[in-house]
């Protein structure tokens, strides 16, 4: 049986071929690209846009704003602390799963794809509360350690999606090209097409960054003082609820547009390799 | 078992079945150490699956295969040590995108005979110098010809020193004008000695350079022989069906 003839480069996904044509979408953030117009413009209306409102409340009614100005940046500390630890450690348990997923070992891929089955099935907020409540009835975890638990056995499951597609994606002639200079499937695996791999999740991972810090929103409910707790205590002090979560949902929605713009500028730096020199 | 005289690969009524698809039925075949065999015939008559059951990149279902003495076709073989011995070129060259050519060469090297980094580099210096593009040590895949890949796959095939070269093809993914500089290479290979099997198309090559052309057909050896039988005189009706196509 001759093999078809593929250009490199081009994923031959040939059991997919049959199948109609899938589209992503991304629960992170939509991604300003200058390519798409009308998306870059409403991405720059929407961040002056903020930060003139934002500017403007101030300047207009500096109590209680400039107040809830001064009150909160702890929350955010305390919001990107747990996104980036959860992202950290969820990359590695994303790792792991997404080897389990391909892995030829029937009990190793069972266990990893009933985790992400079973994860992916429970939403994000019961997890938090199981992981804080219903397990705290046999032993007291922390709020900021369940809240670090929780997102990371929820982005796992996640990443080791993301993971098993970005190993998928390599073409199977470099596989076929380290095992034929004798390296093992395990070599393969770390030195040939996980590196490469790594470039093609960039983006993806970028995306899940940005959906993890706006359901890190979730932990609040568990008191971690996160900016949305943060906000809350605030207006329960004050009573200004109105001022209170609009600036909160100003807040999120200028960081998340600002990291929307990271993913993008991290996109476009996906140029082929060697062209960046 | 190195004995010049025993062949370095025996293969032995292998069958090899696609779900219920036969695609190599009761193949026979012996190479000697440097013999050069061209394996032709039409596509999908089990030519590059036969090539790939040599490193087992195709596992057998029935028979025996022997490489350099091991016999591969057995399961508790430690088959990863029979492929460093055993050099693969491939249609779509299969270079490591990620690595600069001379990381290409020095990859496997490193790794898996764990030569030191600066020892590996001084030895695939000449392989690049071989096939003519030493400049191009630092360069990546992507910033190569077709043509210059090809070689660069040769080349690191090469830098595992291996006793058996298999060519899946080389040719066929390349231009027109990019064949010459890659034959061209494997010609100098086999005036060197190198043991190799070519599945290929180019007939020109095969008749200057082959000791012996082995033509497949449906998964069954149909004729083998030497460049002057197989051109001149074929005997079977399919080859000469085959040969007035291609010519």
């Amino acid at each position: 049986m001759d093999h078809d003839n593929q250009q490199p480069g081009q994923s031959a996904r040939h059991e997919e071929s049959s199948r109609p044509p899938r589209f992503e979408v991304s629960d992170g953030a939509a991604i300003p690209d200058k390519s798409d117009k009308g998306l870059f413009t409403a991405w720059r209306i929407s961040l002056f846009g903020a930060l003139a409102i934002i500017v403007v409340l101030c300047l207009v009614k500096p109590d209680p704003y400039i107040d809830i100005l001064t009150f909160v940046p702890d929350g955010v500390l305390v919001t990107f602390e747990v996104t980036i630890l959860s992202i950290l450690l969820s990359l590695i348990v994303g790792l792991i799963t997404g080897l389990g997923r391909i892995s030829k070992n029937p009990f190793l891929n069972l266990a990893a794809s009933t985790y992400v089955e079973v994860v992916r099935g429970i939403p994000l907020l019961v997890q938090l509360f199981y992981i804080y409540y219903a397990l705290g009835s046999f032993t007291q975890v922390p709020p900021f350690t369940a809240a670090i638990i929780a997102m990371t056995v929820c982005y796992g499951a996640y990443m080791g999606e993301i993971f098993r597609a970005g190993i998928a994606s390599i073409d199977y002639g470099q596989t076929e090209a380290a095992r034929s200079l004798g390296f093992s499937r395990r070599q393969t695996m770390f030195y040939v097409i996980i590196p490469q791999a790594m470039r093609t999740i960039l983006p993806p991972v970028g995306n899940e960054f940005i959906a993890l810090l706006k359901d890190t929103s979730l932990v609040s409910i568990i008191a971690v003082a996160d900016l949305l707790r943060r906000g809350r205590e605030f207006a329960t002090a004050t009573f200004a609820y109105f001022e209170t979560f609009t600036m909160v949902a100003l807040i999120y929605l200028l960081i998340t547009l600002l990291l929307s713009k990271i993913v993008n500028i991290m996109e476009n730096k996906m140029t082929p390799y060697g062209q960046q020199q | 078992m190195d004995s010049s005289n025993s062949p370095i690969i025996a293969i032995d009524g292998v069958f090899k079945y696609f779900g219920s698809f036969a695609a190599l039925k009761d193949i026979t075949l012996s190479v000697d150490q440097q013999e050069k065999v061209v394996i032709c015939g039409p596509s999908g008559s089990g030519k590059s699956t036969l090539l790939r059951t040599i490193n087992q990149l195709e596992t057998i279902n029935r028979g025996r295969l022997v490489v350099d003495g091991v016999e591969v076709s057995d399961p508790k073989v430690n088959i990863n040590q029979v492929r460093m011995r055993v050099g693969m070129v491939f249609q779509n060259f299969n270079l490591f995108p990620h690595k600069t050519v001379l990381e290409n060469l020095t990859l496997a090297p490193i790794k898996l005979k764990k030569i030191p980094r600066q020892e590996a580099e001084r030895s695939a210096m000449p392989l690049l110098e071989k096939v003519g593009i030493r400049e191009k040590a630092s360069s990546y895949p992507g910033q190569l010809s077709g043509g210059q890949q090809q070689r660069v796959a040769i080349a690191r095939a090469l830098a595992m020193n291996p006793k058996i070269m298999l060519f899946d093809e080389p040719t066929s993914a390349l231009d027109p004008e990019m064949i010459g500089e890659v034959l061209d290479v494997m010609r100098d290979l086999a005036h060197e000695g190198m043991t190799m099997i070519v599945v290929s198309h180019e007939m020109g090559f095969a008749r200057e350079v082959a000791d012996r052309i082995v033509f497949m057909d449906e998964g069954c050896v149909i004729e083998t022989g030497s460049p002057e039988h197989f051109f001149k005189n074929p005997e079977h009706p399919r080859t000469k069906r085959f040969l007035s196509q291609i010519l």
